[in-house]
């Protein structure tokens, strides 16, 4: 049998909130054959994730999804242009550019901070 | 058009109904992953629920007003469904989407959530929809290591703010609870003065609703 050894330790002091690094809390090589305490868990990185949306398997339309104007159709009804005008506009008065969504928030954009 | 007094008055996410049926396995159809597909971790529904407005809720209409959009169990037929619903930041009225593990109900007094609670964070208008998806696709991808103890996630639009849950199992277990808080922070990029606030099922039973009465806890 080998000698037993305590596992190596590295404390690191951190200054500052930006020098945490981006994999802080993942699982190292985070995807699918991750072997995690208890079993082999399946996990996927965000970025993987997003990477998934522009196959073509996950394009094709489904086929049960109920109709739900607002949900999963547009919603034309008047009450609801007149809510989203309004939306808008004070969203366009709070701040500059953060309030604002981009069209293509599946695109692997930089985290912006967030004003809460 | 909304009453927004309407909409200040607290939202159910359970019906605090007694005759709620503890049959959710039975109703649940579960899928398989499509041939090359990537398989998910568990199967999950996406439902949605939108509060009619004027009139008051009585205890069972709130199951009544939810319905399943799809049930999914691959990253790509999770994709399917997500890409054909409308943006978060588009949805509008007192309206919640749940995306929650396959048989358990986004309700307090499924089997799952008797004991549980949830994270909440409150959000200005015009940030839910990346919000959402970044917790969605936390909690898909297994991000949060609390093995089996994320029910689902809710996104609930409100009139002037937008609000996103997680919901666990156990409420009084403070390892679990910590560590789902502690990836919330990450995954959704919180400031770190953010105010988190954690509320039991049990007293949102209690008190008939959602948001009110949370714990609060700072980053």
């Amino acid at each position: 049998m080998s000698e037993s050894k305590g596992i190596p330790i590295r404390h690191i002091r951190l200054n500052h909130l930006s020098e945490l690094p981006n994999d802080y809390g993942t699982t190292p090589g985070g995807t699918f054959y991750s072997t995690t305490p208890g079993g082999t868990r399946i996990i996927y990185d965000r970025s993987f994730l997003l990477k998934c949306r522009s196959s073509p398997m996950a394009n094709t339309p489904p086929s049960n999804l109920p109709d739900i104007p607002g949900v999963t159709s547009p919603d034309k009804s008047p009450t609801r242009q007149i809510t989203k005008i309004k939306e808008e506009e004070e969203i366009a008065n709070k701040d500059g550019s953060n309030g604002k969504e981009n069209g293509d928030s599946h695109k692997d954009e930089e985290q912006f901070d967030l004003e809460i | 058009m909304n009453n927004k007094f309407d909409a200040l008055k607290d939202d159910d996410s359970g019906s605090g109904s007694e005759d709620i049926k503890d049959d959710s396995a039975c109703t649940f159809e579960d899928v398989e992953p499509g041939a090359g597909e990537h398989p998910l971790q568990y199967t999950y529904c996406f439902w949605y629920s939108k509060k009619p407005p004027g009139r008051n809720q009585d205890a069972s209409s709130f199951e009544k007003n939810m319905k399943i959009i799809g049930t999914f169990r691959s990253v790509e037929q999770f994709w399917r469904i997500y890409s054909h619903m409308i943006r978060a930041n588009d949805l509008t009225g007192h309206s919640d989407v749940h995306v929650f593990k396959g048989g358990i109900k986004p309700l307090w007094e499924d089997k799952a959530n008797r004991l549980g609670g949830k994270w909440i964070v409150r959000l200005r208008k015009g940030l839910v929809a990346r919000c959402w998806e970044n917790l969605i696709l936390a909690m898909l991808g297994e991000q949060f290591m609390v093995g089996d103890e994320v029910c689902g996630a809710v996104v609930s639009i409100r009139f002037q703010e937008d609000i996103i849950s997680i919901w666990n199992r156990s409420a009084n277990e403070s390892q679990v609870t910590s560590r789902i808080r502690d990836t919330l922070c990450r995954v959704l990029n919180l400031p770190p003065n953010t105010v988190m606030e954690y509320k039991t099922h049990n007293e949102s039973l209690k008190d008939r609703s959602s948001f009110r009465n949370t714990e609060f806890f700072t980053r």
